[in-house]
């Protein structure tokens, strides 16, 4: 039988489904002593236990929330200021492409946690340390994959928009650029996810505040509980930017929307 | 003085491998108004050709000249009109053909105009704002057709604009551009395999040789205008284009060796 692509709504009930059997065993596995709740605990317990972070005295959840999300998206956006004009002059220009390419081999495959002693001793922990480990973390990769969008770029269309005299300059802007669009797009979502990453680990090492530091500290006092809504909370956010980052998607590429529509 | 003058125009492309010589001592000149077409087989070396009249690339020797000046980088007053359309898949139709007048600094409103107009000239207004992944081939061949000629070139250079479309929506488009010819005195030069096409079109037929291209003959069509498709049963245009067909039969067979 051929597998056919499930409406929204049926794809929702299905989904619904799976989480709430995986829900309800993890539940029931605890309930019935399979599983020691001290190792982990049960959903049930997990709910309140994050209803009283974000409602009671010490609700410190949703500053939490509020404190990685912006160290992610600032230093992101930092790497995409920095990273996006770089990547496109590399992409266009085989002179500079040549020139940086070795630069950019050392620093690509460090790890973002590898950047945390060096950025501890010049930056100590506030949140310009936050913002250099996600830049380390992401510069790099969104270099490469803005050059990559960039020389994907049909040449023929280059080629169709110097006939019409475009300059060097309106050719960079007018048609490399929306042309790299999608590609690149789709390589920033992968890197905002390491943007994550990098944030968690760094404020697991070396922080006061923010999801990472909760998890961890939370570790300190053997709160499972606390340990998983801050798990969850990292999810949800991941969850939500995801699905901001897609209409951002389709609001800048309607032509692609209209095309896999028809 | 030609428009265009092509003066035995070499080249040679060079890789590490191989050289491979894909023109040879090319001369040809174009006036103001005419239209040219080369016929060859494939691989003889037509684009080639075309693309030193754009300035994409430079002859390995020769020189080209538009209004007697000599080529030496690509060259808005000729305008090109690609195979693959090379339409801006994010640009709607409208915004494709104003691509031109934009770039050189045409005000907003006149451009807007200079568009409405080639749009409703192909029949298109009503998918001015239409995406070209909307489009069928014939339409978006028609765009390209519309985004070149807003741009006023003094020439329009057609890579074979209508290979990849089907027969019936070909013979349209040879119409439009009869039509769109006859109406402003564009001149053309028009690359195709298709002899047919070639005679339809043609105020002259220039026949390549096989690979290394050259001039092998060229032909003045004095069918009359405006031509129709039923121009293609009268015994004037039988015979020239036997005499087209023999030529161009013996390139094909010498470049596959037979």
């Amino acid at each position: 039988m051929e597998d056919t692509d499930l409406t929204f709504w049926r794809a929702a009930v299905y989904g619904s489904l799976g989480l709430i059997c995986f829900l309800g065993l993890w539940e029931i596995s605890i309930r019935l002593h399979l599983v020691d709740p001290f190792f982990l605990p049960p959903p049930s317990q997990i709910i309140t236990r994050a209803i009283r972070m974000t409602t009671g005295t010490d609700a410190v959840l949703l500053s939490d929330i509020r404190i990685s999300a912006s160290r992610v998206l600032t230093g992101f956006f930092l790497s995409v200021l920095a990273g996006v004009p770089f990547g496109l002059v590399m992409g266009v220009s085989s002179v500079v492409r040549a020139t940086l390419n070795p630069i950019i081999s050392i620093i690509r495959p460090l790890p973002a946690l590898s950047w945390i002693p060096l950025s501890m001793l010049w930056l100590g922990i506030d949140e310009q340390q936050k913002y250099a480990i996600v830049f380390m973390g992401c510069f790099a990769s969104i270099l490469v994959y803005t050059t990559d969008a960039t020389m994907r770029v049909d040449p023929v269309l280059r080629r169709a928009a110097r006939n019409l005299g475009a300059s060097d300059f309106q050719v960079l802007r007018y048609v490399i650029l929306p042309g790299a669009l999608p590609d690149l797009l789709s390589g920033l979502k992968v890197v905002l996810a390491i943007a994550w990453t990098c944030v968690i680990s760094a404020e697991m090492v070396g922080a006061n505040s923010g999801l990472g530091f909760r998890i961890w500290t939370a570790k300190e006092w053997s709160d499972t509980g606390q340990v998983l809504v801050g798990m969850i909370s990292i999810s949800v956010t991941v969850l939500i930017l995801d699905i901001a980052f897609r209409g951002l998607e389709r609001l800048l590429l309607p032509w692609q929307r209209k095309v896999s529509g028809t | 003085m030609a428009l265009i003058q092509l003066d035995n125009v070499s080249k040679v492309f060079s890789s590490r491998k191989v050289d491979v010589e894909a023109v040879r001592g090319f001369s040809l000149s174009i006036r103001k108004g005419e239209v040219v077409t080369l016929v060859g087989a494939s691989g003889c070396g037509k684009t080639t050709v075309l693309n030193m009249v754009a300035g994409f690339i430079a002859p390995t020797s020769g020189k080209v000249f538009l209004e007697g000046e000599p080529v030496s980088r690509v060259e808005p007053r000729c305008g090109m009109i690609f195979q693959s359309y090379a339409l801006f898949p994010w640009l709607t139709v409208r915004e494709n053909v104003e691509f031109g007048p934009k770039v050189n600094g045409i005000s907003r409103k006149t451009r807007k105009d200079l568009a409405r107009n080639y749009i409703e000239m192909v029949g298109l207004t009503g998918f001015a704002d239409s995406y070209p992944g909307e489009l069928s081939g014939g339409m978006r061949q028609r765009v390209a057709l519309c985004r070149a000629l807003a741009n006023k070139p003094d020439i329009l250079l057609c890579d074979e604009p209508f290979a990849a479309l089907d027969a019936m929506t070909r013979q349209v488009m040879q119409q439009e551009l009869l039509n769109i010819v006859s109406r402003s005195g564009q001149t053309v030069f028009f690359i195709t395999h298709s002899i047919d096409e070639a005679l339809i079109l043609s105020d002259r037929v220039v026949v390549m040789s096989a690979r290394p291209g050259q001039v092998k003959a060229v032909y003045d069509i004095d069918l009359s205008r405006p031509r129709k498709i039923d121009v293609q049963l009268t015994d004037e245009y039988l015979k020239i284009k036997r005499k087209i067909w023999d030529l161009v039969e013996e390139e094909v067979k010498a470049s596959m060796n037979m």
